[in-house]
């Protein structure tokens, strides 16, 4: 057990560092920070929309670099080993095949977290800032009570806790895309290949709540056909749509921790059962 | 043939065979026919063979990374490719395939932990690794800037990390000059002398001749012969005597020879081996004795 542990750390300790060291993943990040510090500069509204943009914006910046990264992440990483045959000489060493597929994505993951921390710290940065201005701009007005109410407001706006729970559903998300991206590379060695499928299924998981619906209400009256695509989407494709409370909570509604914590629940069994599958896929492959 | 104690066996194949299957159900493609064979511990075993002979499909089945069509394998009684089998063996691959990204010291340390070690110890035996293998002051350099001789030295380093009772190589010397080459057959020697089992592919003739106790020959998935290299290569109707000349021509010794009745005199001045003389001519520095 402790071994395995072992193991499993080294071989995410290992893709970390080499995704760090890779050209294309650090551009991807780099244009990240970029968006995300530029969207300082992009607005010229009232304090209220200026606010609402850059969030829009900000989470808009952090979601995409994420994403690119996950898919290409995992697209990369796990083909290049299989290509270059590095993985001849790790799988010659007492590793369990399951365990190089589960430090793959543990690796990836800790990149991901990493690179999402510090883009939240940059866009924490950006808000700060842009709060001072607006409240630098509002010095005259604090003593009466309308000022008060509008300085209560833009520090509702800049320090909403909520974005914390968006931020955490943007992990979820990714965490999601990163175990399909896994899922697929134990199976194919084409990097466009694994980014394809996983972008057609991330595209199918939009459209997942729709395919279940339909499936349950016309499942006695449709065709076998018909029922087994259905059935076959809402089983097998997350729910991507289920994400979409991060919009939610940028456009100021409350949202509860608890319907945070389903989707993070969801999410990590979706995961656990990517991975099982992948890592049984991978013990047979021959290399 | 005198049989040997399954004690005594390091590696055992029983009818091992691999077949690939072809694409568009275009049947099937036999790169390894049923194949007996055994290695025993402590020697140096050779695997002879063309390209697509079926060596690197032998060391991927013991391995674990290819799964058997029908036989099977052993590795000290151990299932071959289980991980209690892994654990006592080594793998220096046919070409380089470790993570250019990171430098030596990270290298070893990556595979050390793979192998299950971890630190002081860990970091003295690639201490230790570094020096045998004549890489220490390149330890802080990428894998990306060596060559291919430093990448067969590290990658030998690499498969010694966790001292393996067998180790497989895949065609250890391929692409390496002379001299690199000499450095891992010296390397080879000297596990053997600590007890080592070593069984290694190659297509180089002449290197698998000078360290290997028996060695077989594949052709194009199938075992041809196997034996000793004292019994393969013995040439029976003849007798060769090297002599020191002591002011002798060659014709002097021909015709003591001939007196004494003995018919088909072949007698040539020795030469020195090119690699000898390729190595000799070498600077003293770059000759080595690093083992």
């Amino acid at each position: 057990m402790k071994g395995s542990l072992l193991r499993l750390v080294t071989i995410a300790q290992n893709t970390l560092t080499e995704a760090l060291r890779q050209r294309v993943l650090n551009v991807i990040f780099l244009s990240g920070l970029i968006m995300v510090g530029g969207s300082f500069f992009l607005t010229n509204l009232t304090f209220q929309e200026e606010f609402k943009f850059l969030k829009d914006l900000g989470y808009a910046a952090i979601s995409i670099t994420g994403t690119l990264v996950a898919l290409m992440g995992a697209a990369q990483l796990i083909p290049a080993e299989i290509e270059r045959r590095t993985l001849h000489t790790l799988l010659s060493k007492p590793v369990h095949r399951f365990e190089f597929v589960l430090g793959k994505y543990l690796g990836l993951i800790a990149l991901i977290t990493i690179m999402l921390g510090i883009m939240s710290l940059m866009f924490g940065a950006v808000l700060y800032v842009k709060e001072q201005i607006v409240l630098a701009g509002l010095q005259g007005v604090a003593e009466s009570e309308q000022g008060r109410q509008v300085i209560a407001s833009v520090l509702a706006q800049s320090r909403d806790p909520q974005l914390l729970q968006a931020l955490a559903l943007i992990w979820a998300k990714l965490a999601v895309i990163t175990a399909i991206s896994v899922f697929f590379s134990t199976i194919a060695t084409s990097t466009i290949f694994i980014v394809c499928t996983t972008l057609v299924v991330y595209f199918i998981g939009h459209l997942q709540s729709v395919a279940r619906q339909v499936w349950l209400q016309d499942m006695h009256t449709a065709s076998f056909l018909k029922n087994s695509f259905l059935a076959m989407v809402a089983f097998l494709i997350p729910d991507f749509q289920t994400y979409n409370l991060i919009d939610e909570i940028i456009a100021g509604n409350n949202i509860r921790w608890g319907s945070t914590l389903e989707i993070l629940t969801y999410s990590v069994i979706y995961v656990g059962v990517a991975l099982v599958t992948a890592s049984l896929i991978f013990e047979d492959r021959e290399l | 043939m005198v049989p040997i104690p399954s004690e005594h066996k390091a590696v055992e194949t029983i009818g091992l065979s691999k077949k690939f299957k072809l694409q568009w159900r275009r049947g099937y493609f036999m790169a390894l026919e049923p194949l007996d064979l055994v290695v025993k511990q402590g020697e140096i075993f050779g695997l002879l063979g063309p390209n697509g002979s079926g060596k690197s499909t032998t060391i991927k089945l013991l391995l674990g990374l290819l799964k058997p069509s029908a036989g099977s394998a052993t590795v000290f009684g151990l299932k071959a490719g289980s991980i209690e089998a892994r654990k006592r063996m080594g793998f220096l691959p046919e070409n380089p395939y470790f993570p250019t990204f990171l430098n030596g010291l990270e290298v070893l340390r990556y595979y050390g932990k793979l192998s299950g070690l971890s630190g002081k110890f860990l970091e003295q035996r690639m201490e230790e690794l570094l020096e045998l293998v004549d890489l220490q002051e390149s330890r802080h350099r990428t894998l990306k800037t060596y060559s291919k001789g430093m990448l067969q030295r590290i990658g030998l380093a690499q498969a010694l990390l966790h001292d393996p009772d067998l180790l497989l190589l895949d065609e250890p010397t391929a692409g390496v000059d002379p001299l690199g080459s000499r450095q891992i057959r010296d390397i080879l020697l000297n596990l053997k002398k600590r007890g080592k089992t070593l069984l290694f592919s190659s297509h180089l003739l002449e290197q698998v001749q000078e360290v290997a106790d028996r060695v077989a020959i594949l052709h194009q998935g199938q075992k041809l012969r196997e034996g000793s290299l004292a019994d393969l290569l013995e040439v029976p109707e003849q007798i060769q005597i090297k002599l020191q000349s002591e002011g002798h021509t060659v014709e002097e010794i021909r015709k003591i020879l001939t007196d004494a009745g003995i018919s088909q005199v072949e007698i040539s001045k020795p030469q020195m081996k090119l690699e000898d003389y390729f190595i000799r001519s070498l600077p003293e520095r770059k000759q080595g004795g690093h083992v």
